[in-house]
């Protein structure tokens, strides 16, 4: 329904953007994690994770024919998470005799989470929140001034 | 005679497609982050111009009893915006293009209900004899 699909739309936008919230938080915390996963019988650090979005709903396909096909309009929907990726860029080395997993060198692998990056992610996220609650506010407004036709 | 004046259609199907543009630009917010979105619009001037030329679009009567033409359906279209790259991720969202035209569309979409209810006012003033 027209009227009411705006209000989902933004309200994907608010899902994906709580999750990718959530995801950094993840990554923060776990910044010097270094038995996230047993391999091999033996602990490997943990590993940055970044979140995938695509349009939700349409495949690009779909999308194309529908325009071809003049209902250009089914084109319009909201964000969806299509997964949760694993960085795999290189893990820090760190000098550390002390630290239980230091290997015989004494070096200690650390994850590869950059917390500059992590609060780079942070801020877009939110400022994305912030946008799709202003649309939705927006949404909200209109629809209850078409209430009050005729009155 | 005409008690409901056509006026009152034109500006409903003014209210729809200002819903409709409401929809693409919260989708077009939605998707700021999403790698590969094109951001999509609304035509509305050449929706209004269709629009135009259907009322333009008589039917050919030869009895009194014959029915005109019911307003076609208003047909506004969505396009995308392929051209344009603004991120190097290949989406070419521009959240402050998108803000204003938000912005816009709802004080468009105020107007339009204000002058319904404006209609509705005046009709129901005839209806009460001026009282």
């Amino acid at each position: 329904m027209t009227l009411f699909n705006s209000f989902n739309i933004s309200a994907s936008g608010l899902t994906a953007n709580r999750l990718r919230m959530d995801v950094v938080s993840a990554n923060i915390a776990n910044a010097e994690t270094t038995r996230a996963r047993m391999v091999d019988g033996e602990w490997t650090p943990y590993r940055r994770k970044t979140v995938e979005l695509t349009q939700s709903g349409v495949s690009p396909f779909e999308q194309k024919l529908q325009t071809m096909m003049g209902n250009g309009n089914k084109g319009i929907s909201g964000v969806s998470v299509s997964r949760i990726k694993e960085d795999n860029g290189p893990l820090t080395l760190n000098y550390d005799p002390s630290h239980p997993d230091a290997d015989d060198n004494g070096y200690v692998q650390l994850p590869n989470v950059d917390p500059i990056k992590e609060m780079v992610d942070l801020m877009s996220a939110t400022r994305s929140y912030e946008a799709n609650v202003t649309a939705l506010n927006a949404s909200k407004s209109m629809f209850m001034k078409a209430l009050e036709i005729g009155k | 005679m005409n008690l409901i004046s056509p006026t009152i259609q034109s500006l409903e199907q003014a209210l729809s497609t200002s819903a409709l543009k409401q929809q693409t630009h919260t989708a077009n917010i939605a998707n700021v982050d999403t790698p590969g979105y094109k951001s999509k619009q609304v035509d509305f001037e050449t929706a209004l111009k269709n629009a135009a030329g259907k009322q333009a679009l008589t039917s050919y009567k030869t009895d009194s009893k014959h029915i005109s033409f019911s307003n076609e359906s208003f047909d506004p279209r969505v396009t995308v915006n392929e051209n344009s790259v603004h991120k190097i991720n290949g989406n070419n969202v521009d959240m402050d293009v998108e803000m204003a035209e938000l912005a816009k569309n709802q004080l468009h979409y105020n107007a339009v209900t204000d002058r319904i209810s404006g209609k509705f006012r005046s009709l129901s003033s005839v209806i009460s004899g001026g009282r």
